[in-house]
C-alpha cells in the first residue's frame, strides 16, 4: 500500500564539451561588459565607506551592525510580519472565492481584483495617507505604545520597530500584506480547484462536513500544489517591502538611498544593498526547495 | 399637558442656546491654542520632526546618526522647548503629505518657500538662505556661457520636487532637456558620467563635488543662481505655532547661533570625516 522507496533515479547530468564553450563565451562576454562599464564610467571605487554602513567598530574597537544592517533586520521584520498576515488574508478570501455563497465570493472578487489592477505605490499612499491615518489615531495605537512599560517598549523594539515608528510599521505590514495577499488567494483559489470535482463528492458522500472536507481532503493536497508559487510569493513579498520606504518605515532601501545620498557612494551602496537582498531572498528559496521536497518524500 | 411639554423643552432648548451662543466665541478660542501643535508636543513630551537626507542639512554619520545643520537647528529648538526630539526620515516626495496626515508635527527640511508648497502648508520665518550653484561636465560643457546652457541639446539634471528643480533650472534654462532624479547623488553622477551636462543643486553640494571630481567637474559660475528661503512648515490652522516656531528663529538669528551653526555645516568642512564623505 504504501511506497516509500525513492523513485528511480534520473540519469546524471554531465557537462559536454559544447556545454563548456557556451560557458566560456557567457563568461568572456560578462568581462567584457564589466571592462566596457570600467571604461566608459568615471568612477573611483571606493567600498570601504559603504562597508562602514552595514558593520561598524565602535570606540571598544568590537564590530557592531550599523544603518544597512539594521535597516535589514527591519526588511525582515516587515516581511516575516507581513507574510504572516498575507498568508492569512490569502487563506481566507482565497476560501471565500471557491464558497458556494455568492456575498463572500463577490466581496473576495472586488478585493482581489481592486488590489490586482491598480499600482503598489497609489495603493500603498492612498492607505497610509487617507485609511491609516483615519484608523491609527482613533485606535491610539501611538499613545498606548509611547506609555508602555520599558519592559514592553524593548519587546515591541525587537519584533516590530522603533517605539516613535510603530504606527509606520504596522500601516506598512498591513499595506503590505493586503497587497500580497491577493496574489496569493490567487494562488490558494487555483490550488484548490485543481483538486479533482469528484473528491469533494466522494468526501461529502462518506459524510464528511464541509469544513472536514477542506481540511483532511482537499487542503493537503492542494497546499504540496501551491507550494512552489507560494514560495515565490513569499519571496516577492521581501524584495517587494522596499516600497513601504516611502511611508517612513526605515527598511533596507530608505536607509540605503540615506546612504548613497550621504556617501555620493551610489553604485557601492546599491550593489551592497542588492546583495543583501539577493542573500536573503536566495536563502529562502533554498529553505522553500528542502520544505518542497521533503512534502514530495513524505507523500502517501 | 402633552403640549405644555413640549413647549417647555423649547423654552429650555432656546435658553440653552443663547447661554451657548455667548460662551462659543472664548470657546473657539481656547480650542484653537489647545490643539496647537505645540500643545500637542507639550503634552507628549516628544517633537516629531520630518526630515530628509540631504548632504549637508542632515547625514548619516559613520555611527549611523543623523546629523546636519538642520538636525542641529531641529535639537536646539526641542532642547529650548524641554521636550525631547524624534525625527521621522522620510521620502522628500512625500514629505508634505505626511505632514499633513500628521505623521510628524514639522517639517525641518531645507525646505525653501515657495508659492505652491506655501497653499498646502505654513512657512515660518527663514531659518537659513541657501542659494541655488551649478556644476558642469568639462567634456560637454568646458566653454559654455551660462547662456549656451539654455539650448536644447543641453541636458540638466536635478533633485525632483526641490527648487533647483523647476525654479531655477526650469526658469534659467526653459529650453535646456530637465532629467529629475529621486535623490541627488544620482543627478551629481550623471554629469560626472558624461551622460548630462550639468546639475543644479543647492549649494554647499555642487562646490564639494566640484572639488571632489576635479578633473571632470567645473563651475561655470561662482554665483549663486537664486537665493532660496528655508523656512520651518507647519500645519495650516494653527498661529500659535507658527508664532512661537518664528520668534525661535528670529532669537536664534539674534544671538548668532543660526549663523555659526550654518558657517560650521556650509562653509567648512570639517564634519566631512564624520559622515565618510570624501568630497
Amino acid at each position: 500500500m504504501t511506497d516509500r522507496r525513492p523513485p528511480p533515479a534520473r540519469k546524471k547530468a554531465r557537462f559536454k564539451p559544447f556545454d563548456f564553450l557556451m560557458f566560456g563565451i557567457l563568461i568572456a562576454g560578462m568581462i567584457y561588459i564589466v571592462y566596457r562599464v570600467d571604461q566608459v564610467l568615471v568612477y573611483h571605487w571606493e567600498w570601504h565607506t559603504v562597508f562602514e554602513y552595514v558593520v561598524r567598530r565602535d570606540e571598544t574597537g568590537a564590530l557592531v551592525p550599523n544603518v544597512l544592517l539594521t535597516g535589514l533586520m527591519s526588511t525582515l521584520r516587515l516581511a516575516f510580519w507581513g507574510t504572516i498576515a498575507a498568508a492569512i488574508i490569502g487563506l481566507v478570501t482565497g476560501l471565500c472565492r471557491t464558497s458556494s455563497n455568492l456575498f463572500l465570493r463577490s466581496v473576495a472578487r472586488l478585493y482581489v481584483e481592486l488590489i490586482r489592477n491598480i499600482p503598489p505605490l497609489v495603493f500603498i499612499f492612498v492607505f497610509y495617507f487617507f485609511i491609516s491615518g483615519q484608523i491609527m489615531p482613533v485606535l491610539g495605537i501611538d499613545a498606548f505604545v509611547r506609555s508602555a512599560s520599558p519592559e514592553s517598549v524593548a519587546v515591541v523594539e525587537l519584533l516590530f520597530s522603533p517605539i516613535g515608528l510603530f504606527s509606520n510599521f504596522l500601516a506598512g505590514v498591513i499595506c503590505l500584506s493586503l497587497f500580497e495577499g491577493a496574489y496569493i488567494s490567487e494562488i490558494v483559489r487555483a490550488g484548490i480547484q485543481s483538486i479533482d470535482k469528484g473528491q469533494w463528492e466522494a468526501a461529502r458522500a462518506i459524510g464528511l462536513s464541509r469544513f472536514n472536507v477542506l481540511r483532511d481532503v482537499i487542503l493537503p493536497q492542494a497546499i504540496r500544489k501551491i507550494l512552489p508559487p507560494l514560495a515565490g510569493q513569499f519571496i516577492t513579498l521581501v524584495k517587494d517591502s522596499a516600497i513601504v520606504s516611502l511611508i517612513s518605515i526605515q527598511e533596507l532601501t530608505y536607509v540605503a538611498t540615506e546612504v548613497a545620498a550621504t556617501t555620493t557612494r551610489v553604485f557601492e551602496t546599491w550593489i551592497v544593498v542588492g546583495f543583501l537582498y539577493f542573500a536573503v531572498c536566495y536563502s529562502l528559496a533554498l529553505l522553500f526547495g528542502r520544505l518542497e521536497k521533503k512534502m514530495q518524500t513524505g507523500r502517501r | 399637558m402633552r403640549l405644555g411639554r413640549v413647549v417647555k423643552s423649547f423654552i429650555g432648548a432656546a435658553v440653552l442656546s443663547m447661554v451657548a451662543a455667548t460662551g462659543v466665541k472664548a470657546q473657539v478660542q481656547q480650542e484653537l491654542s489647545s490643539s496647537s501643535v505645540i500643545e500637542e508636543i507639550k503634552k507628549r513630551g516628544v517633537m516629531r520632526v520630518g526630515m530628509s537626507v540631504f548632504v549637508p542639512w542632515a547625514m548619516r554619520s559613520k555611527e549611523g546618526e543623523l546629523v546636519g545643520f538642520e538636525i542641529d537647528v531641529a535639537r536646539k529648538l526641542a532642547q529650548d522647548m524641554e521636550v525631547d526630539i524624534e525625527f521621522v526620515p522620510t521620502a522628500w516626495a512625500g514629505i508634505i503629505p505626511a505632514l499633513l496626515a500628521k505623521k510628524f508635527d514639522v517639517i525641518v527640511a531645507g525646505m525653501s518657500i515657495t508659492p505652491q508648497r506655501n497653499m498646502t502648508v505654513n512657512f515660518t520665518t527663514p531659518y537659513a538662505h541657501s542659494g541655488q550653484q551649478m556644476t558642469a561636465n568639462k567634456e560637454l560643457a568646458g566653454d559654455f556661457s551660462l547662456e549656451d546652457f539654455n539650448s536644447s541639446d543641453v541636458t540638466i539634471t536635478c533633485r525632483r520636487g526641490v527648487a533647483a528643480c523647476d525654479q531655477v533650472a526650469g526658469r534659467l534654462f526653459p529650453k535646456a532637456t530637465l532629467r529629475r532624479f529621486d535623490d541627488d547623488a544620482q543627478a551629481f553622477q550623471e554629469v560626472v558620467n558624461g551622460s548630462a551636462h550639468a546639475v543644479v543643486s543647492s549649494a554647499p553640494k555642487p562646490r564639494f563635488w566640484t572639488m571632489a571630481h576635479s578633473d571632470k567637474l567645473y563651475m561655470p559660475t561662482d554665483e549663486n543662481l537664486s537665493e532660496g528661503n528655508e523656512a520651518i512648515a507647519v500645519r495650516k490652522g494653527d498661529p500659535d505655532a507658527l508664532n512661537f516656531f518664528s520668534n525661535w528663529i528670529q532669537e536664534q538669528k539674534s544671538n548668532g547661533w543660526l549663523q555659526e551653526r550654518h558657517d560650521y555645516w556650509f562653509k567648512t568642512q570639517d564634519w566631512a570625516g564624520g559622515v565618510a564623505a570624501e568630497q
